[in-house]
C-alpha cells in the first residue's frame, strides 16, 4: 500500500460564520489525478486553497507528505507550499516581469538556484509548454491560453510533488481551452500528482483517476470516472449531471 | 523581520512622544555659563543679518559673511573672553527661542531690552542708543511728516520687533503691516503696498543712502530709553557671562567705539556692496541656494521614502497584538503629520528637539521634511499596495515565497509602478516646499534670495531669478521622472 501524499481529515472552513466546507475526509495517492467537480458555490475552490493553506481551515487537518500543515509554523508551511504548485483561474502572472523572469523568480529567491541554472530550467519548461519563443515577452502581450501555459511552467519550476489547478480554463476563450488541457494531460501522463477543479467533463472523463463530486460543503461521491458518469449514486450528482450533459 | 521593524518603529515612536513631553529642566543652583563658554572655546552669536548697518551679509573674497556693527560688538566680547566668535544666522523671530534652547550663547541683533523680553532672557548694559525713523518713497515727500500722517494708510514694520508693537500702539487709524525682513518691507514700500516703513535710524540711513527713490522722515514715536537702546541678550540665569560681557559693553560705550569704529567700518561694506548689483554678480549665492535646496530635497525624499514604506507596512499589518499596536501608531503618526503645518514641524524639530540634542539647522530641516514627507509617501504606498491584485500575493505565496519575499519581489515593485506619478509629484512638491527651512537659517534658495535682496536693495530681480531657478529644477525633475515612467511601462 502506498502512503498518501495528501490526507485531509474532518476539514471544515467557515467565512464569517458561513460554513463553506463542512466535514471533508479524503486522501490523494502519489501519481493520482483527482478531478473535483460540482455546482458553482459548492466550495471546490475553497477546498483546493485549503490544501496549500492559502485559506486557513477553521478546523480539521490537512497533511502533506505525512505532516499536518495546520500545526506547522509559517516557515515550514512556506517550505511545504513550494512542493505544491498552483495554477489559478486568473493566471496571476507577474505583469512587471518577462515570461522568463516569472518562471525564474521563485527558484532563485526561494531555493537559491543560480541565474544560469534557473534560466536553463525555465527554457526547458517553456519548451514543454510550447512557448520558448515567447521567453522575453511580457504577460500583457500574451493570449489567455499562452498566459495559463506560462503559469503552469512557472509552477513546475519549483519541481512540485503535486499540482493544484483551480479552474484553469474557465477564463479562457473556447479556442484556447484545448492547448491548456493538452499541457495538463501531458503532465498527467508523466505521472504528476494532480488535483484539478474544473468544469471540463471531457478532461475529467479521459484523464482523471478519481472523480470527487462536491456539493453543499461535502464530497458527496468519490469514484472512478466511468462509475461516476455512468452510475451517479447520489441525487445531487444525478441532478448535476443531467443539467450539464443534457 | 517585520516584527523587528515593528518593534524598532514602536520604540522610536515612544521616544518621540517622550521627547515631546519632556519639559526643559531649569538649572538654577549654580551658574556655569562663563566656564562652559570658556571651556568650549567658542561663543555662538545669533543674529538676523538683514538689518544694515547693524548686521547684514556681504561677499568678501567670494565668501558670504555676516558683517555690521553688532558683529563688531560680538567680536569684542568674544575677544575679551578669550574665545572665538561663531555667528549663526536666523530670522529675528527665532532668535530668542534659539537662545533659550541653547542653539546660541548670545543674541546681538539690534535688540531692545524691553521689560517683556527681560522676563525671558538676561540683557547686558545697552551698547547703543539709537532711534527710529520712517522711510518713505521720494514721490510722497511732503505728504508724510511723521508717524501720525499715515491715517488710513499702511505702515510697515518688522515682526517680532519692539518697533512693530509700538507702531501698533502709538498710531491711530493706521494699519501696521508686519513682515519678517526689512528688505521685504522696503520692497513693499517701492511697490506701494505700504506707504512707509518704520525702522531703526541707522538702517534708515543705509537704505536712503543706497536708494535714490527713498527718503527718511522723523518718526516721533514716544519711546523710553529701553525701547530705543540695544543690548546683548544671554540665557536667563547666566549671570557670570553677563557680568563678563558688561565689561566689554562698558568699554564700547566709554570709548564710543560704535560711532568711531564700528559704524564707519560697516558703512564701508555697504558702499562696496552696492557697486555691482547685477544678479550675475551673485551667481555663487544662488548656486549655494540651488545646492542646499537639492541636498535637502534629495535627502528628505530618500529618508521620507524609507519611512513611508515602513509606515505603510505597519498600517497594513493585522493579526497579532503587536501588529495592531503598530497599525494604530502608524495611523496616528500619519494623521498627526498631515494635520499640522510643515512650518511648525520644522520649528519643532529645530527648537523642540534642540532641548535634548543640538542638531544643526540643515540636519533639522532634512529630518523635519523627511518626517513630513514620510507620512504622505506612506499613504501613496499603502494605496499602491492595495491596488495590486490579491491574486499576485496568492501566486507568489503558492510558489513558496514568504510574506516578506512576496512583498519585496512581487507586490512592492508593482505598487511603486502604480504610484510612480504620485511619488514624482511629491518629489516636485518637496523641491518647492523645502523653502520652508529658510526660517531656521538654512541657506537654500529662498534664504539666499533674501540675502541677495537685502544686499543689493533690489526687490524684484532676485525673486525672478529664483522663480526661474525653481522652475528649471522642477521641470528637469518632472522630465526625468517621465523618462523613467515610460521605461517601466510593460503592463
Amino acid at each position: 500500500m502506498t502512503k498518501p501524499i495528501i490526507e485531509v481529515k474532518n476539514l471544515a472552513k467557515e467565512f464569517d460564520g458561513n460554513p463553506v466546507l463542512k466535514d471533508i475526509t479524503e486522501q490523494v495517492n502519489p501519481g493520482q489525478v483527482i478531478v473535483v467537480i460540482g455546482p458553482s458555490g459548492s466550495g471546490k475552490s475553497t477546498f483546493l486553497r485549503c490544501l496549500n493553506l492559502l485559506e486557513t481551515p477553521t478546523s480539521g487537518q490537512v497533511a502533506f507528505d505525512g505532516q499536518d500543515l495546520t500545526t506547522l509554523d509559517t516557515k515550514r508551511v512556506n517550505e511545504l507550499r513550494e512542493q505544491m504548485g498552483m495554477v489559478f483561474q486568473g493566471f496571476n502572472l507577474f505583469p512587471n516581469m518577462s515570461v522568463l523572469e516569472n518562471i525564474k523568480l521563485a527558484p532563485m529567491k526561494v531555493k537559491g538556484v543560480s541565474d544560469a541554472d534557473a534560466t536553463k530550467r525555465a527554457h526547458e519548461l517553456l519548451q514543454q509548454v510550447n512557448l520558448d519563443d515567447h521567453a522575453d515577452a511580457f504577460p500583457s502581450s500574451l493570449s489567455g491560453g499562452q498566459k495559463q501555459r506560462v503559469a503552469i511552467a512557472r509552477a513546475l519550476a519549483m519541481d512540485p510533488k503535486v499540482m493544484l489547478f483551480d479552474e484553469p480554463t474557465s477564463a479562457l476563450d473556447p479556442e484556447m481551452v484545448g492547448e491548456v488541457l493538452n499541457v495538463m494531460q501531458d503532465l498527467a501522463t508523466q505521472g504528476m500528482t494532480m488535483v484539478v477543479v474544473t468544469h471540463e467533463m471531457g478532461f475529467a472523463k479521459s484523464v482523471a483517476d478519481r472523480i470527487w463530486f462536491m456539493a453543499d460543503g461535502y464530497i458527496q461521491e468519490n469514484s472512478t470516472p466511468d462509475d461516476f458518469f455512468a452510475h451517479p449514486q447520489t441525487e445531487r450528482a444525478q441532478d448535476f449531471l443531467s443539467k450539464i450533459l443534457m | 523581520m517585520i516584527k523587528k521593524i515593528c518593534l524598532g518603529l514602536l520604540l522610536s515612536c515612544a521616544l518621540l512622544m517622550g521627547l515631546s513631553l519632556t519639559t526643559p529642566t531649569v538649572h538654577a543652583a549654580t551658574d556655569h555659563s562663563l566656564t562652559t563658554v570658556q571651556k568650549k572655546g567658542t561663543l555662538v552669536m545669533g543674529t538676523a543679518p538683514d538689518y544694515p548697518p547693524y548686521e547684514f551679509e556681504t561677499t568678501i573674497h567670494g565668501k558670504t559673511q555676516v558683517v555690521g556693527m553688532d558683529v563688531a560688538v560680538g567680536q569684542k566680547i568674544a575677544k575679551d573672553l578669550g574665545v572665538k566668535l561663531v555667528i549663526k544666522s536666523m530670522s529675528f523671530d527665532s532668535l530668542l527661542v534659539a537662545l533659550q534652547t541653547g542653539k546660541v550663547d548670545m543674541v546681538i541683533s539690534g535688540m531692545n531690552p524691553t521689560p517683556a523680553r527681560r522676563k525671558n532672557v538676561a540683557f547686558t548694559h545697552t551698547y547703543y542708543q539709537g532711534g527710529y525713523s520712517i522711510v518713505i518713497n521720494k514721490s510722497d515727500q511732503g505728504r508724510y511728516h511723521d508717524k501720525d500722517s499715515f491715517k488710513g494708510q499702511n505702515l510697515g514694520a518688522q515682526t517680532g520687533t519692539t518697533l512693530y508693537n509700538e507702531s501698533k500702539r502709538q498710531t491711530t487709524n493706521t494699519t501696521i503691516k508686519g513682515m519678517t525682513t526689512i528688505s521685504n518691507l522696503v520692497l513693499a514700500l517701492q511697490s506701494h503696498k505700504v506707504a512707509g516703513v518704520a525702522m531703526e535710524k541707522p538702517s534708515a540711513k543705509a537704505y536712503v543712502a543706497n536708494n535714490k527713490q527713498l527718503v527718511m522722515i522723523p518718526s516721533h514715536f514716544n519711546l523710553s530709553a529701553a525701547d530705543t537702546s540695544t543690548a546683548v541678550a544671554f540665557k536667563k540665569g547666566s549671570t557670570a557671562l553677563v557680568t563678563a560681557a558688561n565689561q566689554s559693553v562698558d568699554q564700547i560705550k566709554h570709548q564710543d567705539l560704535i560711532n568711531k569704529n564700528y559704524l564707519p567700518a560697516a558703512g564701508q561694506y555697504l558702499k562696496t556692496n552696492t557697486v555691482n548689483t547685477s544678479m550675475w554678480h551673485y551667481w555663487k549665492a544662488f548656486l549655494t541656494g540651488v545646492k542646499y535646496t537639492l541636498i535637502i530635497t534629495v535627502c528628505a525624499v530618500f529618508f521620507g521614502f524609507i519611512l513611508g514604506v515602513l509606515l505603510a507596512l505597519l498600517r497594513l499589518g493585522h493579526g497579532s497584538l503587536l501588529q495592531t499596536a503598530g497599525r494604530w501608531l502608524a495611523t496616528a503618526y500619519v494623521e498627526f503629520i498631515r494635520g499640522t503645518p510643515m512650518m511648525v514641524q520644522v520649528m519643532f524639530v529645530y527648537f523642540g528637539l534642540g532641548l535634548i540634542v543640538n542638531l544643526p539647522a540643515l540636519t533639522s530641516g532634512i529630518i523635519a521634511i523627511a518626517l513630513n514627507s514620510g507620512a504622505y509617501v506612506a499613504e501613496y504606498i499603502r494605496g499602491g499596495i492595495n491596488s495590486v491584485d490579491a491574486g499576485q500575493t496568492e501566486a507568489a505565496r503558492s510558489l513558496g515565497l514568504s510574506r516578506t519575499a512576496a512583498l519585496r519581489y512581487v507586490i512592492l515593485p508593482q505598487a511603486l509602478q502604480n504610484i510612480w506619478p504620485s511619488l514624482g509629484n511629491e518629489f516636485i512638491t518637496l523641491i518647492k516646499d523645502s523653502s520652508i527651512v529658510s526660517i531656521i537659517g538654512v541657506s537654500e534658495l529662498i534664504y539666499q534670495s533674501n540675502i541677495v535682496r537685502s544686499d543689493t536693495y533690489r526687490g524684484v530681480a532676485p525673486i525672478v531669478v529664483i522663480m526661474v531657478l525653481y522652475f528649471i529644477l522642477t521641470f528637469t525633475a518632472s522630465r526625468l521622472l517621465n523618462h523613467f515612467e515610460k521605461k517601466w511601462q510593460h503592463a
